[in-house]
């Protein structure tokens, strides 16, 4: 079993920030879920800087990360995440109301671990959640020798 | 002043021995102050009457020296030439047709002059001879309509004939008299006699007189604009001799008529511009209406074969082909295309006889032997030929024109004047110069207008890449913005209903139809954004499995019709060539559609069947349901058009508008038939990679 290390959500709207919530309560996840409500927060939480400088916990065990962020959107995130050569194992799992084939091709091209278009229903919702809460969270393992930054 | 040269025969004329080196003699010395002061002016010749003995005197100038003629003149017909010259142009004035006055000329001059017969000798392009009017007495055997190969009259016979218009011969079997000394004394020069009218003449030519039965002749020469266009040619059986006045006469009636041709080929371009002006003007309103050039050409067949006289015409570009009017088959037309490709005729290429430069353009010869060739563009090479039918002329000549008999090293004259027939075959009528201008002109127009539509295009899909960009954008922050609503109505709905266990069926009813309405609408959106996308993604062409497909689509779209009873009939299926993705929604939709329109029945029938036919791969869905009302076929592939109620048929209105979209943008077309509550069909065809243009149902 692996350590329990936080969900990063990254999601702007407060609605879909309690259907998250509410989906992932439901899944009794035992791991902390860490919100940031824009991009420049979820980096600032990913690079340990601004606001979250020495933040203590290990690194998240998956971002959930919406697509149309304020500030810095999910791409850029992404993009920033992918191309740091100690966060890049992080899981990121792009969260987004679009269907836009552009969106996908570039998220797998940045190097996105799985994408998925919220679903107006909300039991696959919930659904949708569950799954990507329990397979990041809890079955998928790090790659060998990867220890969570920070947590040392 | 001091004789240089003299004939032999002076003594004769003048009545005193003239010597080189001596006096003129009485009788031309008598008018040296006359003569000294037309030497000082600028008149071509000078001209007197001995009447009391009978003498005409007429001197030109030959480089420093003049040279005078003396010859015996015949009773004038006198004072009465003048009225007559009146009379002449009078008649000519009156007359519109050129064949009239020709043959008014020819008239005249025999009654003036008395010869045999005078004919109007007109050459073509290549010299050859054609005589065109005649009138005579008939001593002599009619020549009119006869022609005559151009090596008869040679081109140093036509050159003197440019400058010295008249020549007369009163006798062939004349004895030439020697000029003494032959020549010049200071210079040692041999005399000039080019204008010279009583010069001896080339044997030749006697020879080719005595041939044709002919003691004497007179020819004076038809100037047109400086070219040489013709003669008035008179010949008589026995010698015969002209007086100056009366030959003076005959050139004024012969300058007359050349003015008047002038004057009829100035005329004739000028209307033939006018008209052509016209139908330029119309050609090119007609090619600016059109929605190409190519059209617009082809909708005033008339005018485009008006423009040049021609019988027929063709457009020739890589993939289009217009015709009108005759013209040969395709693969010919494109023959030619190919041949003149290998040349380097620059804008425009013109041929009256094409059979004889283009060896396979004989087997159409019949519709094609003349052609103007016009280019229209560098990069794309298209192609206006105007095609004239061959015309079989039956040409009459004075002798067999292909034995001109050598003899001793020089063309000598033929021997023979019997009427030779020849049938003139590959020949068109010639194109004009104001029909090649016209052609031409054509050509700049047609450029002008395919630039002008290039930058018109590139101006309204620079505006439309613009307007696809903002659509783009739009559809773009729909997709993110429109659907979150709906996703949260539904689910906080849910939420809810989870949260009060408890609540009364009215109640959990309106909640229900909250997510229902949230939910239908959220679908809306995403199919309104699969039909928007569908408008700008590119589509990519494979090779793809039909009979998987649908045996794909049958399943997932039973799964969510568990219960049904339905009778399937599927066909093996020919491969399309298509986006696999794409062609996948078709049939999800058509069948998806069959399935839920036959729900009412207990045993549906779907059959699904395909064929593969000149290179158009066509499928069908069939089935027995509800149907629909063949009125209201044409609101079937629309965007939010239902022929059904929402509570009876469940849908967002756009799966066949989609169904349409997909089949159109792969170049192919759909077809519905329906009858009421029997069943409807639905035919979608596709063209294959051999296919070009669109395929149809």
């Amino acid at each position: 079993m692996p350590e329990l290390r936080p969900i990063l959500l990254v999601e702007d709207s407060p609605r879909d920030l309690e259907l998250t919530l509410t989906a992932l309560e439901k899944c009794q996840l035992a791991n902390e879920i860490v919100i940031a409500r824009d991009g420049a927060e979820a980096i600032d939480y990913l690079f340990s800087t601004g606001t979250h400088t020495g933040r203590n916990a290990g690194d998240p065990t998956v971002v959930l990360l919406d697509l149309k962020l304020p500030k810095i959107d999910g791409l850029e995130v992404l993009e920033r995440v992918k191309k740091d050569e100690k966060l890049r194992h992080i899981p990121i799992v792009m969260l987004t109301s679009s269907r836009e084939e552009q969106d996908l091709v570039q998220s797998y091209e940045l190097g996105v671990n799985a994408f998925v278009v919220k679903p107006v229903e909300f039991n696959e919702f919930f659904k949708a959640i569950q799954d990507l809460g329990v397979f990041w969270a809890l079955l998928n393992e790090p790659p060998p020798g990867y220890q969570g930054h920070g947590a040392i | 002043m001091a004789v240089l040269q003299a004939s032999a025969n002076a003594k004769d004329y003048l009545g005193e021995a003239i010597v080189a080196g001596g006096m003129p003699g009485s009788m031309i010395e008598a008018f040296l102050p006359e003569i000294r002061k037309w030497h000082a002016s600028e008149e071509p010749v000078f001209q007197t009457h001995i009447a009391d003995r009978g003498l005409s005197l007429v001197a030109h100038r030959s480089d420093s020296s003049i040279v005078v003629e003396v010859e015996r003149s015949t009773a004038e017909p006198s004072g009465s030439i003048f009225p007559r010259l009146r009379g002449f142009t009078q008649t000519l004035a009156s007359q519109s047709d050129l064949g009239d006055s020709l043959t008014t000329g020819t008239r005249f001059v025999q009654r003036l002059t008395g010869f045999d017969r005078v004919l109007v000798y007109r050459f073509d392009k290549d010299w050859n001879g054609h005589v065109v009017a005649e009138d005579g007495n008939g001593n002599l055997p009619s020549y009119l309509d006869l022609r005559f190969p151009a090596s008869d009259i040679p081109a140093q016979a036509r050159a003197l004939y440019a400058s010295n218009r008249i020549r007369l011969i009163p006798d062939v079997s004349y004895a030439p008299v020697p000029i003494e000394p032959a020549a010049h004394p200071q210079t040692g020069a041999v005399l000039d006699l080019s204008h010279s009218q009583l010069r001896s003449v080339s044997p030749v030519h006697l020879e080719y007189m005595r041939n044709m039965g002919t003691a004497a002749s007179m020819s004076i020469s038809i100037l047109v604009n400086g070219r040489l266009w013709g003669l008035v040619s008179c010949h008589s059986a026995k010698p015969h001799l002209v007086s100056v006045a009366v030959r003076d006469a005959c050139d004024f009636v012969v300058q007359s008529l050349a003015m008047r041709i002038s004057a009829q080929g100035y005329a004739e371009d000028a209307a033939s511009s006018v008209e052509l002006g016209r139908i330029s003007a119309r050609l090119l309103a007609s090619m600016t209406e059109g929605p190409t050039w190519l059209e617009g050409l082809a909708d005033s067949p008339d005018d485009l074969l008006a423009q040049v006289a021609a019988g027929g015409a063709v457009i020739v570009a890589e993939d289009d082909y217009l015709s009108v009017g005759a013209v040969p088959q395709e693969k010919q037309v494109r023959a030619i295309v190919d041949w003149l490709k290998g040349r380097d005729d620059g804008e425009i290429y013109a041929t009256a006889s094409l059979g004889s430069e283009m060896p396979e353009a004989i087997a159409f010869a019949h519709v094609a032997s003349g052609i103007v060739a016009i280019r229209i563009s560098e990069l794309h090479p298209s192609w206006l030929i105007w095609f004239r039918p061959e015309v079989i002329r039956t040409v009459q000549w004075g002798g067999d024109p292909h034995k001109i008999v050598q003899e001793e090293g020089r063309i000598h004259p033929r021997n023979s004047f019997d009427a030779w027939r020849e049938q003139v075959r590959l020949q068109a009528l010639a194109w004009t110069e104001p029909q090649l201008s016209a052609a031409r002109d054509l050509r700049s127009a047609i450029v002008g207008i395919v630039l002008r539509k290039a930058e018109e295009l590139a101006s309204v899909s620079a505006e439309l890449q613009r307007s696809n960009k903002e659509l783009e954008a739009f559809s773009y922050s729909v997709s993110h913005d429109l659907r979150a609503p709906f996703r949260h109505i539904v689910g906080f709905a849910q939420l809810l209903r989870e949260r009060e266990s408890n609540l009364d069926p009215k109640s959990k009813h309106y909640l229900q139809t909250i997510s229902d309405s949230a939910l239908a609408a959220g679908r809306l959106v995403d199919d309104l954004l699969n039909f928007s996308q569908l408008g700008r993604a590119s589509i990519t062409h494979k090779n793809v499995d039909m009979n998987k497909l649908v045996v794909e689509v049958v399943r997932s779209v039973m799964l969510g019709n568990e219960g049904r009873i339905v009778d399937w009939s599927i066909d093996k299926l020919p491969a399309a060539w298509g986006d696999a993705t794409l062609l996948r929604q078709v049939w999800f939709n058509l069948i998806d559609n069959a399935v839920k329109y036959t729900r009412p029945r207990e045993k549906a029938e779907i059959s699904v069947i395909g064929s593969l036919s000149n290179d158009v791969t066509v499928y069908a869905v069939k089935d027995n349901g509800v149907g629909f009302d063949m009125t209201y076929s044409n609101k079937l592939f629309g965007v939010f058009q239902r022929l059904q109620r929402a509570e009876d048929f469940e849908g967002t209105g756009i799966g066949l508008a989609l169904v349409r979209r997909i089949v159109e943008r792969h170049n192919g077309s759909i077809t519905a038939m329906g009858e009421l509550n029997k069943g409807s069909s639905f035919e979608f065809a596709l063209p294959t990679p051999r296919t070009k243009g669109r395929a149809f149902a």
